[in-house]
């Protein structure tokens, strides 16, 4: 047969109409499609046996109870964990991506010596140099764990110093200490049972203290309620989260948060609103109304609502000697539902944030905020998991990232109740890593390691017999049957809660009105993370939504 | 029994903290990539800030979780799609979204009057090691599709595998609960039925606080806010309001 050239046009033709009614070319443009979208190189989630554990983020000083989703042995999910009696289930966002924090692009991953990879050995040989030549400074940012045991263990012996950076929370409770001689690491803020709180710019509503903690109490007793069984009074210049979710907004402005509590002093005192008396603030009412853009009756009118609804409690958003005054004004001090002494510490720390002379060596946990830079002319040896852009440190030590170290979690620096916790290893270190308990341990065989303080811990807390242990129900501590289970419950997640302190035992003498602080910076949001580095899927909270100003890189 | 799940997110009680964005990108193994911006990055549950409008001391803000609305009637996106990608389960109300039928036309996000879909531009990205910590329960999310909120879809799968597992037709609530109701601190995102009348949730999506977002619509969605502020509400059907600001993100 003879096939013309309209035979193939023919063909041509019938075979694309033909075409065009089977499912074939649709059927490869979808399997093309889904070819594409799943390249071998595309990663793809582990899988293997999946298990939830219970253990505590690390990452701040307050401690968050969590339960992680282990499978194939990384962690792969964090919740928050219903039982804690402190958290009740509540993470700051920034918790929820913490489990990828240790891949970060900038996790630290090598020794490093003014920039240039250097070896553990010589790290060690240089301290130990360092530590023969003068005295050594050991800076904590999260005080009384057995790891912050071991560090002002080795200070003492050396003859150094042990120095705390304190968060603001921490720094806004140290005008107590000079006034009723009790340390500030012992006293906490009574939320459960104050009737108002007036935050001088703390944000209340925005990570302050323990998240979850006054989110959960505002959430059960205030939100949305138009006269709420708790009044959160908001002082601040602008609208801050807190500000729009508070009871009542006072704008003033910036920098006046102390002139404004002196006024408010002032108002109590002179109009007898209050049982106390004490010093009247210099400052009058028409100067307070002139330094924070109030009117003078605007003030008089927050005195009154203050003492309306007692118990009222004053809350710095950093140190603040006048808000604090205004406590003891108020009777809010060692009193129900203000400041109160939650346990019986009687040690107090140096300040790292002075000038530390005549150092030869400092060595920095990596519990410190990389933003810390401390005042010396010695030798600096920095432990960090994360680097966070340039630092003046001369040594850059690995440190433990998310849940890679055993650790035991103390009080929350806010707290009203003494808890215990234990937080075990979840994750396998992803680099060749070392804490700073360990690294000196290594060079003094006489420091105890963090695992045997716990231990002892532990015991100590069992042989005392007092407070519960929570778990899925509280338990008290008299029907645990022995300190191994004890352990073991503690090692599982569970929590020792002491007994709540009686009130009173704390008593603030105030023989003048304290002098008005300078304003301390405003932090950024992100700035109290240990390293200004952030989960990677934080980027939902400021660049891929408007939700968040951007974190500020290190200015070090 | 057929159920109708759905959300009633209380306004009054959100602080704006994006507990629930970050969880559910961790639930749904969505990467943080460096090029995404708030135009093109994936944020299947999106909290905005919107104002009154007015400036000083008579601001007032509020936060609205957005997400997909899971719309009960003339679902806007199925009608559109031509790849039948896009289907509402009978059996929970959930509008589903099939990734391997979508062939990223984005005719749903046109259609969707929420804003609640997003394209996804790029194929999934971690740094190394990284992939490690992804959920295996769910896959890494498909490059030149479209994606929204599917209600955790597989956290009902594994409610309904133990339910299996032991015996039972019905899954226990409690084995249900999406990633962002799971997160919120402070209960302003509350899950349940809305088929079940004793259900706390469905009780409180009759509350003469609740509204729906564009209900003038009638699309019937199965997400419900509530707020006691008279200018949030009127938010709902912003149209017909007043002009508040709303800073989109």
């Amino acid at each position: 047969m003879k096939v013309t050239r309209r035979d193939l046009l023919v063909w041509s033709a019938g075979a694309a109409a033909g075409l065009m009614v089977t499912p074939a070319p649709w059927k490869i443009l979808d399997d093309v499609s889904i070819w594409s979208q799943n390249w071998p190189w595309i990663p793809q989630p582990a899988h293997g046996p999946v298990e939830v554990r219970q253990s505590f983020c690390t990452l701040c000083p307050n401690g968050c109870g969590l339960r992680v989703r282990i499978a194939a042995g990384w962690p792969v999910g964090v919740a928050g964990m219903k039982t804690h009696p402190v958290t009740r289930g509540a993470l700051c966002p920034l918790g929820f991506g913490a489990h990828q924090l240790n891949w970060h692009p900038q996790r630290l991953r090598n020794v490093q010596h003014h920039g240039k990879t250097s070896s553990w050995r010589d790290a060690q040989a240089a301290f130990a140099k360092a530590r023969n030549e003068g005295s050594v400074v050991v800076v904590d940012g999260y005080p009384g764990r057995a790891a912050s045991a071991v560090l002002q263990r080795f200070a003492r012996k050396q003859g150094g110093s042990y120095r705390v950076v304190a968060s603001a929370e921490s720094r806004a409770l140290a005008p107590y200490e000079s006034w009723s001689g009790l340390p500030s690491s012992d006293l906490g803020y009574d939320l459960e049972n104050a009737q108002t709180i007036v935050s001088f710019g703390a944000p209340m509503l925005d990570g302050w203290g323990t998240p979850g903690r006054f989110t959960q109490l505002w959430a059960e007793r205030a939100a949305g309620i138009s006269d709420p069984e708790l009044r959160l009074i908001q002082i601040e210049p602008s609208l801050s989260r807190s500000a729009a979710r508070a009871w009542k907004w006072i704008a003033i402005r910036e920098g006046s948060e102390s002139a404004l509590a002196a006024g408010l002093a002032r108002v109590l005192l002179e109009q007898k609103l209050v049982p106390a008396h004490g010093p009247v603030p210099a400052l009058t009412i028409a100067e307070a109304a002139k330094q924070t853009g109030l009117s003078a009756d605007a003030i008089c009118d927050l005195a009154r609502s203050l003492v309306a609804r007692p118990p009222v409690l004053a809350i710095a958003r950093d140190r603040d000697p006048a808000v604090a005054a205004l406590n003891v004004v108020l009777g809010s001090v060692g009193a129900r539902g203000g400041i109160i002494r939650r346990g019986h510490k009687t040690e107090t720390y140096l300040s790292a944030d002075t000038e530390i002379s005549n150092a030869r060596a400092v060595l920095i946990d990596s519990s410190v905020p990389w933003n810390f830079v401390p005042q010396t002319e010695g030798e600096t040896f920095r432990f960090a998991a994360w680097g966070g852009g340039s630092t003046k440190a001369d040594w850059l030590l690995p440190a433990f990232g998310f849940l890679e170290e055993l650790t035991d979690v103390p009080t929350p620096p806010t707290s009203a109740i003494e808890i215990y916790a234990v937080a075990p290893a979840l994750a396998k270190p992803t680099t060749d890593v070392r804490s700073a308990a360990q690294f000196l341990a290594a060079l003094d065989a006489d420091v105890s390691s963090p695992e045997k303080i716990i231990h002892g811990r532990c015991a100590e807390l069992f042989r005392a017999r007092q407070g519960t242990l929570d778990a899925q129900e509280s338990i008290h501590i008299e029907k645990i049957p022995s300190l191994a289970k004890f352990e073991e419950q503690l090692w599982s997640g569970a929590v020792w809660v002491g007994e709540p302190s009686p009130v009173g035992g704390l008593h603030c003498e105030l023989k003048s009105w304290p002098a008005s602080a300078p304003p301390a910076p405003r932090e950024n949001w992100a700035s109290d993370w240990p390293a200004p580095v952030l989960p990677p899927l934080a980027s939902k909270l400021y660049r891929e939504s408007n939700l968040r100003e951007a974190p500020e890189r290190s200015k070090v | 029994m057929s159920a109708r799940y759905g959300m009633v997110i209380d306004l009054d009680r959100c602080t704006g903290c994006g507990s629930c964005m970050v969880a559910c990108a961790a639930e749904h193994n969505v990467p943080a990539l460096p090029q995404a911006t708030a135009r093109t990055g994936l944020t299947p549950m999106l909290v905005r800030k919107v104002s009154n409008g007015r400036e000083g001391a008579d601001r007032r803000e509020v936060f609205i979780p957005i997400m997909c609305m899971h719309c009960e009637h003339d679902t806007p996106c199925v009608k559109v799609c031509p790849q039948q990608a896009v289907e509402v389960d009978k059996d929970t109300g959930i509008v589903m979204q099939m990734p391997q039928r979508c062939l990223g036309c984005r005719y749903c996000m046109t259609a969707c009057p929420y804003h609640a879909r997003y394209f996804n531009w790029w194929d999934p990205a971690w740094s190394p090691g990284m992939e490690k910590s992804l959920n295996p329960g769910v896959a890494a999310r498909m490059r030149g599709v479209v994606e929204k909120c599917n209600l955790c879809h597989a956290r009902l799968h594994a409610a309904k595998e133990k339910a299996a597992m032991a015996g039972k037709r019905e899954i226990d609530p409690a084995d249900y609960i999406p990633a962002c109701v799971e997160a919120c601190p402070t209960g302003a995102i509350r899950f349940g039925n809305l088929a079940d009348a004793n259900d706390a949730v469905s009780k409180e999506a009759r509350s003469p606080d609740a509204f729906r977002l564009l209900a003038r619509l009638g699309t019937a969605p199965e997400l419900y806010y509530k707020s006691k502020e008279s200018w949030v509400r009127a938010l709902a059907d912003a149209s017909s309001g007043g002009t508040p600001e709303v800073q989109h993100g």
